[in-house]
């Protein structure tokens, strides 16, 4: 059975900063639900379902969807909240549009982790409570043994990270969607706090607050905008183990698993992708996702962070807008397929993540 | 169009008032079980994976799909979590449903569930409310569905007489029922002299406090056959939703499922709800929402739900029984709910329901939601 | 790329939440019974049907969801596989001896003299309590010598719950918006809202944007203090979280002038004449408190009914 193929029609976000303190939730998200539609010729009557993604924790409110459905555009619509990175929302409503039942729909992530007094339960609210939660091991202890271990394994030195941390933040002061006055150098990343030796603050994703929507149509629809639309072609994701010691040490498996799934829907391998936006919780969780992805060997990962094509907009390090983090990866690679002067890019790979360490891997292949 | 979608499995924990002896993980483990058996398949046959929760303050564990992952055997899979309050369970069959009919996968397992004797029910819904603007006056769910009720009694004659009708309907229903705990039959009026806890709702209107979990296979077409020669189709199958606080938003008729059973009424080629429908079951959080489903859905006209039960045709021997099964009556595990309704209409479908098999029934209508009540859908099955 | 409002408002800054509760949360047989036997200083561990032994005890199994065979009792001594520093604690990954997997726990011991393969055994705490904090994290044993799994001998009943809290706590910022309001109410005792994006009735809580329309919304205009009640209940039990006594009503009032609720409430002497009295259509007026005002909708105690 041949299923309608799905297209990208649009794509905006607010500017991701640490502190939106002037701006309510709903502030945000309506901002990028009526932003979305300029010069699309479309409104939000030609949207038939909305797929949201933000965490009742990090609002602060219990099924914080139905408090901001308003703002989200949702009003007598269909609405679902996926409570898992935006990608994952977007995988939801590709589906939906496959499924031959809605033409248009309309993808919202956002979040505001600066109104958290204490970000770190948010992650150590993740894992179960009766081992893990009372000896602290979260997210930055899962990131900070991952990051020993791929370190002493191929014998990669803090100065290599630091290096690259200070590329992203580099690469995202160079356009106005993340805030930024002056990203750190290689030494400023070294000498930052110790998140979770060896990993210093700024090597770990930085907390950011922001909203993004896309809007996704059927090929038809994403091809009167009078260019070449695009597509979504594979989808993948995979979830490994919660025990984070049972995992495979020293690999992402479940990248590698999205990466397949995504792959042999799109007929052509990650390594092909001419752009490449991942969202890495930590450098070394940058590094692991693109062996995974088959960008590079294992251990071999730095190479390939470096090329021309890999986050190119500095990707999550710099900004992390936690639940909004791979959809805005979404629709950094559309705007980079779609930019006029850059290489002529035809393929992009999407990569979003969630849970300690990078539990959850959601993996998008895009072409025009 | 997309793949035809059907649930070819079903399996539901026998519901507890709290169960001491598994974990959220453990509970959610039960349901899995029973309805890959219950599909003659094994985890390795299943593509993808959805987990329905309520809210995370429930219970105290955010995103807890990543630890129930394990419990189930899942790690690898495509795994995501929905989540949609007392709809959950129904937003997350919603989300499988598209996998399938998009083409995402072959079979997918949707499992939802609530563990609701680990937290504060009430006052954990009170942060439902806008921290702003309620959250200090906030009485849980209960306060709000009360009111939403007395907004209707007087209107359209949602007499707290024809509530408790409704209540001890089901309740009389879930004494069959082999998964509910509340087993008790109880009359009108004992239910219109039962302790008002948040008036006009009384005790006997409101459902128990529940510990389960409730899991169904859905396949393709291609491969429904490996499981069952009798697969509940799903014909139609949507989910809206209103602004909570919006000016013009009618405390009369539902009007998120007013739009979602037209569009559902439309692809399933429902014209005369009340004469196609061989059974319903619907998640009613207090008595009174039953009436208003009656209503929404097309059942009996605005004004007539009073009647409607009155008559008897609601009943397990009337022309269209609503809830065979109990309802949230004998068991209210608050997230597995819509799989749970759901269970309830396709083993009708299928000719083996446990609790009440209404004869012969072909045609079935599924009604779940949740929020303020401004989440609301609902869902065709047939053979 | 589209920008919120920048706009301050005035000098409120951020609107302090909190989010705090009990929970009785159930570990089930394997982590019941490990958190059971803590006291007796025994460390418990499952045994699959493979052979493997994991430790602390799982009731299903992390790599593919199976069941163990049986709970066994793991050695206190192992390897350290893996560590790290995270706010002056070091956590590391051990492998007791005998076992598959590892072992997430506190190392006592400085970062540096730590290495991957170094012998580690056990500090008990001096408690009896059931939590995994009852060994107080793992110490560097050079010596320790290699222990061996053992049957779990009279395994203690594994425990039904166990008591747990959680508190969150949110500094969320007003927006411009909000904040006028909340600044009004505070400066002037007086409840504003923005009209609809097409009406002359405000809504409450104002925003930029109508729910409904998603259109932007109009003017700024003050909503009087009296109102109609839209819908109400009678609150008569208690449950936690519950901050007044009952019974009383909860009332959604819509302000004069307003188009969206407020909810509030109403205090009542006794059940019987409040179902009378107090209905959907019912004018209330609000009754502002007589103290400082700080900005909240608690400015207003209470609403009551106005008498014809």
């Amino acid at each position: 059975m041949s299923l309608p193929r799905t297209g990208i029609i649009a794509a905006t976000q607010t500017q991701l900063r640490p502190a939106w303190d002037s701006a309510q939730h709903i502030d945000l998200i309506s901002a990028v639900v009526t932003d979305v539609f300029k010069g699309t010729g479309l409104t939000l009557d030609d949207v038939d379902f909305i797929i949201d993604s933000g965490s009742d924790v990090l609002d602060g409110r219990s099924i914080s969807n139905c408090g901001f459905l308003g703002a989200l555009g949702a009003h007598h619509k269909e609405e679902a909240r996926v409570e898992e990175d935006g990608l994952w929302a977007a995988l939801y409503g590709v589906n939906k549009i496959r499924s031959g039942s809605a033409s248009v729909g309309l993808i919202v992530a956002y979040s505001k982790p600066s109104e958290s007094e204490n970000i770190d339960l948010y992650w150590s609210s993740m894992v179960e409570p009766f081992y893990q939660r009372p000896v602290g091991f979260g997210q930055k202890a899962a990131l900070g043994i991952q990051a020993q271990r791929y370190l002493d394994a191929h014998g990669i030195g803090d100065a290599d990270l630091a290096d690259l941390v200070a590329k992203r933040w580099a690469a995202a002061a160079q356009n106005d969607r993340v805030a930024i006055d002056a990203g750190p150098d290689a030494a400023a990343v070294l000498a930052s706090g110790e998140a979770a030796a060896p990993l210093t603050d700024l090597m770990v994703s930085r907390p950011v607050d922001g909203a993004v929507a896309i809007l996704l149509g059927t090929e038809d629809i994403a091809s009167r905008l009078g260019r070449s639309p695009v597509i979504i072609s594979g989808m993948g994701t995979s979830m490994e183990t919660h025990a984070f010691s049972a995992r495979t040490a020293g690999g992402l498996d479940s990248v590698a698993n999205a990466a397949k799934m995504a792959g042999d829907r799109a007929g052509w391998a990650a390594a092909e992708a001419d752009v490449v936006e991942i969202s890495g919780s930590s450098v070394v969780g940058e590094l692991l996702a693109l062996e995974a992805l088959g960008l590079a060997d294992a251990g071999k990962g730095m190479d390939a962070a470096m090329s021309d094509k890999v986050n190119r907009s500095g990707g999550a390090l710099p900004a992390d807008p936690i639940m909004a983090t791979g959809l805005v990866r979404l629709g950094e690679a559309y705007r980079q397929l779609t930019q006029a002067g850059s290489g002529s890019p035809s393929r992009a790979i999407v990569h979003g993540t969630g849970g300690v360490a990078m539990q959850t891997n959601c993996v998008f292949a895009l072409e025009v | 169009m997309g793949h035809e979608v059907g649930i070819v499995g079903v399996g539901q924990t026998h519901h507890a008032r709290r169960r001491t002896d598994v974990s959220q993980a453990g509970l959610v483990r039960e349901a899995v079980d029973r309805a890959l058996a219950d599909a003659k398949l094994s985890m390795d046959d299943i593509d993808t994976v959805v987990i329905a929760t309520g809210p995370v303050l429930f219970a105290a564990v955010n995103q807890p799909e990543k630890w129930v992952v394990d419990a189930i055997g899942a790690q690898g899979k495509s795994v995501v979590r929905l989540t949609s309050g007392g709809g959950a369970g129904f937003a997350g069959a919603l989300a499988g449903y598209y996998q399938v009919a998009g083409g995402y996968s072959d079979r997918t397992l949707v499992v939802a569930y609530d563990k609701l004797s680990e937290g504060q029910l009430q006052y954990s819904i009170s942060t439902l409310y806008d921290p702003f603007w309620g959250r200090e006056f906030a009485v849980g769910i209960m306060g709000f569905s009360a009111a939403y009720w007395r907004a209707r009694m007087d209107v359209l004659g949602h007499t707290e007489e024809a509530a408790a009708m409704v209540a001890a309907k089901n309740r009389t229903n879930a004494i069959a029922n082999p998964y509910a705990h509340v087993k008790k039959e109880v009359s009108v009026e004992d239910v219109l002299n039962s302790r008002p806890l948040c008036w006009p709702i009384k005790l006997l209107d409101v459902p128990p406090i529940s510990d389960g979990a409730a899991a169904i296979v859905l396949s393709n077409e291609k491969k429904a056959h490996h499981s069952t020669s009798t697969p509940a189709w799903i014909r139609g199958i949507a989910y809206c939703c209103e602004a909570d606080n919006a000016p013009e938003r009618s405390l009369m008729l539902s009007e998120p499922l007013a739009i979602a059973s037209k569009k559902v009424y439309r692809s399933a080629g429902i014209t005369n709800p009340r004469r196609q429908f061989d059974v319903v079951e619907v998640q009613e959080p207090y008595s009174c929402f039953e009436l208003n489903y009656y209503e929404s859905l097309g059942l009996c006209p605005p004004g007539q739900a009073a009647d409607l039960v009155a008559s008897g045709a609601t009943q397990l021997d009337g022309d269209i029984p609503v809830n065979p099964s109990g309802g949230c009556m004998g068991a209210n595990p608050i997230g597995a709910v819509g799989v749970i309704r759901l269970i309830e209409a396709a083993t009708q479908i299928m000719g083996r329901n446990e609790s009440h098999q209404i004869k012969d029934a072909k045609t079935a209508l599924v009604q779940s939601g949740g929020g303020w009540a401004n989440l609301r859908g609902c869902a065709v099955l047939s053979a | 790329m589209f920008a919120p409002p920048e706009a301050h408002p005035l000098d409120m800054e951020t609107f302090h939440s909190q989010i705090s509760m009990p929970y009785t949360l159930t570990p089930g047989r394997a982590a019941g019974t490990f958190l059971a036997e803590m006291p007796n200083r025994r460390i418990v561990g499952s045994r699959f049907p493979d052979g493997t032994v994991v430790a602390p005890a799982q009731d299903f199994s992390s790599t593919d969801g199976e069941e163990p065979e049986e709970l066994v009792q793991v050695p206190e001594t192992g390897e350290l596989t893996a560590f790290t520093r995270v706010d002056g604690n070091v956590i590391g990954l051990i492998r007791l001896d005998g076992c598959a997997n590892d072992f997430a726990h506190r190392i006592l011991a400085d970062l540096g003299d730590l290495s991957v393969g170094m012998r580690v055994a056990a500090k008990w705490d001096d408690t009896d309590e059931t939590s995994i904090m009852a060994i107080s994290g793992f110490v560097p044993d050079a010596d320790a010598p290699v222990g061996e799994v053992k049957g779990l001998v009279g395994p203690a009943e594994p425990l039904g719950v166990i008591d747990y809290s959680m508190s969150l706590d949110y500094q969320h910022s007003y927006g411009p918006y909000y904040g006028r309001m909340f600044d009004e109410i505070r400066e002037h005792g007086r409840v504003m809202g923005v009209r609809t994006s097409s009406g002359d009735d405000a809504l409450l809580p104002p925003r930029e944007v109508d729910d409904v329309t998603h259109k932007r919304t109009g003017t700024w205009k003050a909503c009087a203090d009296t109102g109609t009640i839209r819908a109400c209940s009678i609150i008569n039990m208690e449950f936690f979280g519950l901050t007044r006594e009952v019974p009383y009503v909860y009332a959604e009032v819509v302000l004069d002038g307003a188009s969206t609720r407020m909810i509030h409430v109403i205090e009542i002497d006794d059940l019987e004449t409040a179902k009378k009295n107090i209905k959907p259509g019912t004018r209330v007026r609000a009754i502002w408190t007589d103290g400082e005002r700080k900005g909240r909708v608690s400015d207003i105690e209470r609403f009551e009914v106005i008498e014809d």
